[in-house]
């Protein structure tokens, strides 16, 4: 049975000491065992744990000291964690939480090691090989000039007038971080592919598109650097992942044609969804990244689903869901991986049509602008139409009778990059949020087309500079004296709260945050 | 009017009050026609030069049957509908019990404790929005349309876009679609709220 791969994450200490004993005795260990010895549990992040799964493995067991005997203190507890918050992930991912545990022993439970070992394999025969294709890891060639001057054409950078509006626009280079758009764009167009610095600006750049809106050529540097980013990944190059490239493995696994995700578990009672509606909700990622990030940042960005459904609702549309949705493909397309991006798109898309749906709703930003505007542009025909829930809701509110509660709080509000840029839902989120009645709202200084990013995009190239740039934003939000901000987008609120988690500025930093459906659902009622 | 009661499902007087300009008897014309050419009732209208014609005021007095309609001047009506305070103060005496009494709430503001089915409009600044206060008229038409279903929605579009200027069609039918759906979705929220779902959290 040895097709099947199960891999033993071994602590070095307690585990490893009765691993050694069955070695020497001869003991049968089930072959489809591979070991991994390593120094602590503490250290297999959700990202190792989930590799595994991503290049192959039915099954994992993360084996570490018991409680209390763990040589670094905390390691267990660490594992313990990290292994219940994967578990849940690939739970949701359609794979079996049962395929991972966490198990300690002390050294001399040899025989309990063996007896869990035998069973363990018993339990993943029983449930069959993984429904996770393993992700082939394309062979790097050498960046070609041919590809890189085709994207310059494609993108007309030789019409860079070298003027540097870009790099007096860009918020990273405005925090203080040694990078140039304007550089950037020489560097690649004189074809200085392997110089360090490009290798490594290529993936700081936020793709936030205040460059492009400045720019008197017209360069979409943001476009421009997604495209570079596939280049130099084709190539076997990094693309600084944040989180050990968790986010990425996570996408590229839902690529799978063979999973049956099971995304919709949290659905609220109330929820009023049918399966027949022509009209379909697409949720995208949240209920992944509160999972992630619950031990961490306690973020629930899972709210803003429930509150699409409940405004959805509200004005008497039942959406069908997707059952089999897979991540929309942004974070992919956006951190270099095409190929995955666009067998993710053709999943997406190949199920929706098969529902015979005639209108999506979504209410990220990121879904929006991947459904309607990279799926067509990458050659993916689509028969349906792609509304933000934002228009649906101006729509609807604009008919009349609808009014909304007081609510006692001063509100300010984080554009989000992605909505900004494209032209029909860029002035929503204000004609929406000047209907509410808040004691008070106010503009950051920067905001509209001049507003800064979150901090992050596409899981990629956060440092340092991404941790200044949030708390330059949330002072400027603090000092609007508003003690509630508005976001429009799930990773606003993931990537600012991680700045306000810093144990030196944490507190200063701290402030109530929102989606703006979360706000409206509140305090919306009919008249 | 002595069996007013039997005839209470075929026969409708209404009343539309407001000042000079803002299309009041424009307004009884459309609704006179859709009834009369679009769905082949009878129907009259007596534009009113009772006291209340002076000082700009002026109100349309129209009658919709399924019958001969014998006595085309309304004292009493079914419907009122006001654009204007003035007329408002005027005919809400007048109106019959149980009336359905339909305002401009930019303009008029009427008495708490009314006894009657009442609905109320922004249709002046609807109409502003639009960028022409003149389509305040046709706004309401649309409400009036979809709350109270004395005519149908075709019929009533149908005599908007005959009745209007040439080359205002677009923009009236924009005006009257906007008062329709502002009154559906007052009846959706009627609905919603007897149902104790007024708001989304529940
Ligand atoms: S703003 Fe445009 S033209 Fe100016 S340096 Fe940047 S890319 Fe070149
Ligand atoms: S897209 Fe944003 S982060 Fe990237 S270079 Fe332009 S302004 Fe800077
Ligand atoms: S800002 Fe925080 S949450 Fe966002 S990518 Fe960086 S480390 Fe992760």
């Amino acid at each position: 049975m040895d097709e099947f791969k199960i891999i033993l994450f071994l602590c070095n200490w307690g585990p490893h000491t009765a691993f050694q004993t069955l070695q020497d005795n001869g003991s049968e260990i089930p072959d489809e065992v591979s070991m991994i010895r390593i120094p602590c549990t503490g250290r297999i992040s959700k990202s190792l744990l989930f590799k595994a799964f991503e290049m192959g493995a039915d099954g994992v067991v993360l084996a570490g000291c018991k409680p209390g005997t763990c040589r670094y203190g905390s390691g267990t507890a660490t594992a313990r964690e990290n292994t219940e918050d994967t578990r849940d992930i690939i739970g949701l991912l359609g794979l079996g939480k049962e395929r991972l545990r966490h198990v300690t022993f002390l050294p001399d439970e040899s025989d309990l090691l063996l007896q869990f070992l035998n069973d363990f394999c018993n339990q993943i025969r029983s449930l069959g090989p993984s429904p996770m294709a393993p992700i082939r890891i394309p062979e790097s060639e050498v960046i070609s000039r041919e590809s890189v001057a085709e994207i310059v054409s494609y993108h007309d950078a030789f019409a860079c007038q070298d003027c540097g509006k870009c790099s007096s626009a860009c918020p990273l280079a405005l925090i203080g971080k040694p990078f140039s758009p304007r550089e950037l764009v020489n560097s690649i167009i004189a074809g200085d592919m392997d110089s360090p610095s490009v290798n490594k600006d290529v993936w700081s750049c936020l793709t936030c598109g205040l460059c492009y809106d400045r720019c008197p050529s017209a360069v979409n540097f943001p476009e421009f650097m997604r495209d570079i980013r596939h280049v130099i990944r084709k190539n076997g190059g990094n693309a600084h992942e944040a989180h050990g490239g968790f986010f990425q493995s996570l996408m590229r696994a839902m690529t799978s044609p063979g999973l049956k995700t099971e995304r919709w578990d949290w659905l609220p009672q109330d929820a009023e969804v049918d399966s027949k509606s022509k009209i379909l909700f697409f949720g995208g990622c949240t209920p992944y990244f509160d999972i992630f990030f619950r031990n961490h940042l306690g973020v629930e960005t899972l709210n803003i689903l429930k509150d699409s459904l409940r405004l959805l609702n509200f004005f008497d549309i039942k959406p069908a869901l997707l059952q089999d949705e897979r991540c929309c493909g942004h974070d992919l397309l956006w951190s270099g991986d095409q190929e995955n991006f666009l067998k993710l798109a053709a999943i997406n898309v190949d199920s929706i049509h098969n529902l015979g749906i005639d209108e999506v709703i979504t209410a990220c930003p990121e879904c929006y602008r991947t459904l309607a505007h990279d799926y067509p542009k990458h050659g993916i025909k689509l028969n349906f139409k792609v509304t933000h829930i934002y228009e649906l809701l101006e729509n609807e509110i604009s008919k009349g009778a609808i009014d909304f509660k007081k609510i006692d709080k001063k509100i300010t509000f984080q554009d989000s990059c992605r909505l900004n840029w494209l032209e029909s839902p860029a002035d929503l989120p204000r004609k929406l949020i000047r209907r509410l009645k808040p004691s008070s709202f106010r503009e950051m200084q920067n905001n509209g087309s001049s507003a800064i990013c979150c901090g992050n995009c596409a899981w990629t190239g956060c440092d340092a500079f991404s941790k200044a740039l949030q708390v330059k934003r949330l002072r400027q939000a603090h000092a609007t004296e508003s003690d509630l901000l508005v976001t429009a987008c799930p990773k606003c609120q993931i990537h600012l709260r991680c700045a306000m988690e810093d144990p030196f500025l944490g507190e200063e930093l701290k402030m109530e945050m929102i989606d703006l459906t979360g706000i409206i659902a509140k305090t919306i009622y009919w008249e | 009017m002595t069996d007013s009661q039997n005839h209470k499902q075929k026969k409708k007087e209404i009343i539309i009050t407001g000042f000079g300009g803002q299309g009041i008897i424009l307004a009884g014309i459309i609704l006179g026609k859709a009834a009369a050419i679009g769905e082949h009732r009878e129907s009259t209208l007596v534009q009113s030069y009772g006291p209340e014609s002076r000082g700009g005021s002026c109100s349309a007095q129209v009658v919709i049957s399924d019958e001969m309609i014998h006595y085309p001047y309304v004292n009493h009506p079914d419907i009122l509908v006001c654009m204007s305070q003035s007329g408002y103060d005027k005919l809400i005496k007048q109106m019959k019990e149980n009336g359905t009494l339909i305002i401009d709430q930019n303009l008029v503001h009427p008495a708490r404790g009314l006894k009657c089915d009442f609905f109320s409009i922004p249709a002046t600044s609807m109409a502003e929005e639009l960028g022409r206060v003149m389509i305040a008229n046709i706004i309401m038409l649309g409400f009036l349309t979809a709350v109270t279903e004395i005519i149908s929605m075709d019929a009533a579009q149908k005599s908007v876009t005959e009745s209007v200027p040439k080359g205002t069609e677009k923009l009236n039918t924009k005006a009257f679609k906007k008062g329709h759906d502002y009154g559906l979705a007052t009846l959706k929220g009627r609905q919603k709220k007897a149902a104790g779902q007024a708001g989304a959290i529940s």
